[in-house]
């Protein structure tokens, strides 16, 4: 009774520390907007040959379910994957490790309460499901039951196993930052891809799709198969009725089972998790420990400040000797701390993807390490725009002369170096063969991606926002050369660097508005 | 080389005026910023440092107004934040080139700025280790560091010794002695030890407001002929604390001794020479007694 007294006041601290800040509002504000999107018909569930289910309780309750499952079990793992980070940060961790709290104890409590972070958001749709159920409904019976179980059964099972993993990502030093933020999106892709090919997933899409289809066959012999959830697409022309899922013990078991794997997911978690212990906080934390000879016997102390008046001389300085055009080392400053703390082999593959565009025959061929050539320094760009925040460093830079005009600048023109270097193979090769319409797209490309990290990093303060959108956009865009997305200009037919000059443009005087918002004074 | 705060007030979201017609008139010399936790010391700071913008009243640096040209006061300002933050994966000599880029200074004076920088506050020979693996106190003391890198006319240093221990406490005051020279020195505390070695000015802040501005022999002056001490039972240590201003106590093998100040001693109380401490003490509940009254 005691831990499960302990166990509440764990996660419902949590969970209020959470709602109470501003960034909540934003989560909620997103899962309105989905609900609003589904209600506006901006996204589309189609089954089989151009299908849709008739607007009852059940397809409405199914439809919104889905888009949760789809959408929260991607955004909302980066919404809820900074509990343990919080605690560190707010050092809370440090008075909690000291208490003879078990580890397991601590992941599952982040774990829940990471669930109710997410069940809330949940929540927020099933009551625009009802809204939207009111609105837009072709049949006029209401069967709550038939609204609300999808939700109950298919999202909230899958938003356990998003909150487990996020303990997870969190606690596994490889994937806590940028890196685990970048996988995870390949990892929900291919989960989505599991669910597609009929296994039975976290998200529950499998136990809508065999339902609707299996409805749909009896009412329409001999119809396709198919299944997607569209967002601006093909609408569905046609509609059948479909009675909802008959929710059997089966199914449900079926169900239940990924809430026990989302507690296995949290206490594997806890294997990992190191109980805010420091010297497992920076890799280089040992490395600087060891240069110091701690733990070879020497104490690893410094000599103290010297403070006899003849050793404190400091040569005046001339304020005149100013350099006339400083932006140059301040870039150079800014690229080095950009590209600082990036481990040998990061530079060894983006050498090595430069050399292959160097020397890829075709231009198809170089188009496609491009693509690869500008995913890799993802985590370099992110940290662009919010550095400052998150090393606590703004009221040194903020305090500067002229901040605004000249480090801001400093950190873009960085940014759309590392973009220029990383793709150099490919800006040569154009240049050699005055492919202008490549270049053009090169450039585009090379400017869109730090104005967007940058505006990002400035407005959000954080490098995750950046992380997740530009991974998806690369995903969708470049890597799947889709028309509108593609800032790279994959195909001639997907290319649109006007676009994306324009796009950074803005981006960049977001950027300027942002930075310029925090700031007493310009 | 003169800075003026006049009348200045800052107020934040909900109301909550964190300083209220603040005025003060500094020359090179060190000041002491003296006040208790949340008496508004940082948002001073912050207002001086450019960080953040008063809501009533000017700052003048050498006649500017801070709101109309705040670079004419970031050109020379030193400034060591309460809590500082470094990037962690850059060294010492890194850290201190990247802001010396930020403050746009010429990449040759910079690197022989940093060379004596670093000898000064004793890192040179842990230069190349990266900031992420260093204590508090060499963080601190790369925080004094980048304060000094533009030879600034203002250094602002906010709690700088907080995190520091009892010996590096003693040699960072004594640095900052010896650096005072031609500029204005700000340093907030809430430390009276830290300000009775360096300053030769002393600001005490309450509530948002100044309360006293005066050297610290002034402030002793104050307090002259106020302090005692005598020496009660332990069972008598409770009424004791509530009917005298009290600035020690002290168990002895004959009782506990009282230090407290008063006009009025007890019988048998010794008097004592007054520290700025008691004057400090003094000061604050002169002041709270008259806001209450």
């Amino acid at each position: 009774m005691k831990q499960f007294y302990l166990l509440y006041e764990m996660v419902r601290a949590d969970f209020l520390e959470r709602v109470r800040r501003y960034s909540f509002l934003l989560t909620v504000g997103a899962a309105l907007y989905l609900a609003y999107s589904v209600s506006a018909e901006k996204v589309w569930l189609v089954v089989g040959d151009g299908y849709r289910g008739v607007y009852n309780s059940a397809w409405i309750g199914a439809l919104m379910a889905v888009c949760c499952s789809v959408f929260f079990s991607l955004a909302g793992f980066y919404v809820v994957k900074n509990s343990i980070q919080r605690d560190t940060e707010t050092r809370v961790g440090s008075v909690l490790a000291a208490t003879p709290m078990r580890k397991s104890f601590y992941t599952l409590a982040k774990t829940i309460s990471n669930f109710a972070v997410l069940a809330a958001m949940v929540f927020v749709v099933m009551l625009a499901a009802f809204a939207m159920r009111w609105l837009h409904g072709e049949v006029k019976q209401i069967s709550l039951w038939k609204l609300w179980s999808p939700f109950l059964f298919a999202s909230l099972p899958a938003m356990a196993v998003t909150a487990a993993l996020a303990v997870l990502f969190e606690a596994l030093p490889l994937l806590r930052g940028g890196v685990g933020n970048v996988l995870y999106f390949f990892a929900w892709t291919a989960g989505l891809g599991l669910s597609v090919n009929g296994v039975n997933d976290p998200t529950g899409l499998q136990i809508f799709y065999r339902s609707m289809h299996d409805t749909l066959k009896q009412t329409v012999p001999g119809t396709k198969e198919g299944f997607s959830l569209t967002i601006g697409g093909a609408r569905a022309v046609h509609t059948f009725y479909w009675p909802g899922v008959d929710w059997t013990a089966q199914i449900l078991l079926a169900r239940f089972f990924w809430i026990v794997i989302a507690v296995g997911i949290a206490l594997v978690a806890a294997a990992f998790f190191h109980r805010f212990d420091p010297a497992y906080e920076w890799s280089f934390r040992k490395k600087a420990a060891q240069a110091a000879g701690v733990g070879n016997g020497s104490s690893g102390t410094v000599n103290p400040i010297v403070t006899t008046p003849a050793s404190v001389h400091l040569t005046p300085l001339n304020r005149r000797a100013k350099p006339a055009w400083p932006l140059p080392q301040l870039i150079a400053s800014e690229l080095r701390l950009m590209l600082k703390g990036q481990p040998w082999w990061w530079y060894v593959v983006a050498a090595g993807l430069v050399i292959a565009q160097l020397f890829s025959p075709t231009l198809d061929a170089r188009r496609g390490v491009l693509v690869f050539a500008w995913l890799w320094p993802v985590l370099v760009w992110s940290r662009t725009g919010c550095r400052e925040e998150r090393n606590g460093t703004q009221r040194l830079i903020f305090s500067s002369e002229r901040a605004l005009l000249r480090q801001l600048p400093a950190v873009w023109v960085a940014g759309v170096m590392v973009a220029l270097i990383t793709a150099g193979g490919f800006g040569v090769r154009a240049l050699l063969a005055a492919d202008w319409r490549s270049i053009e797209s090169w450039l585009a490309g090379a400017i869109f991606i730090p104005s967007l990290a940058l505006a990002l990093g400035v407005w959000s303060g954080t490098s995750k926002l950046f992380e997740a959108l530009y991974t998806v956009w690369w995903y969708i865009g470049p890597a799947n050369r889709t028309p509108g997305f593609d800032f790279i200009g994959v195909t001639s037919a997907s290319s649109d660097p006007l676009f994306y000059f324009l796009a950074a443009a803005i981006l960049l005087t977001a950027a300027y508005l942002g930075r310029r918002a925090r700031m007493a004074y310009v | 080389m003169e800075l003026i705060i006049d009348q200045v007030g800052k107020c934040y979201r909900g109301n909550v005026w964190a300083l209220r017609e603040f005025s003060l008139q500094l020359r090179p010399g060190v000041l002491g910023l003296l006040g208790p936790n949340g008496a508004g010391k940082t948002t001073l700071m912050s207002i001086l440092a450019t960080i953040t913008r008063a809501t009533q009243g000017r700052v003048l640096w050498n006649g500017t107004d801070l709101a109309h040209d705040p670079n004419a006061i970031r050109r020379t300002l030193g400034y060591l934040p309460q809590d500082l933050g470094v990037y962690p994966h850059l060294n010492a000599v890194e850290f201190l080139e990247y802001l010396a880029a930020v403050k746009g200074l010429d990449s040759a004076v910079a690197h022989r700025r940093i060379d004596e920088l670093l000898n000064l506050v004793n890192l040179a020979d842990v230069r190349k280790r990266p900031l992420g693996g260093f204590s508090g106190g060499m963080k601190q003391r790369v925080g004094i560091a980048q304060a000094l890198l533009n030879d600034p006319e203002l250094l602002i240093v906010d709690e700088p010794t907080a995190g520091l221990d009892p010996e590096e406490r003693v040699r960072f005051r004594n640095l900052l002695s010896e650096l005072s020279g031609e500029r204005i020195v700000i340093l907030s505390t809430h430390i009276v030890s830290d300000v009775e070695a360096t300053a030769t000015d002393i600001a005490l802040i309450s509530r948002g407001a100044l309360v006293a501005h005066a050297s610290p022999e002034q402030l002793l002056r104050k307090v002259e002929g106020k302090v005692w001490e005598y020496v009660v039972a332990s069972s008598e240590l409770n009424v004791a604390k509530q009917r005298y201003l009290t600035s020690g106590a002290m168990r002895r093998s004959d009782g506990v001794h009282m230090r407290v100040l008063t006009d009025q001693p007890p019988a048998g109380a010794q008097p004592m020479i007054a520290t700025l401490e008691d004057a400090y003490l003094f000061c604050l509940s002169d002041h709270r007694a008259g806001a209450a009254a």
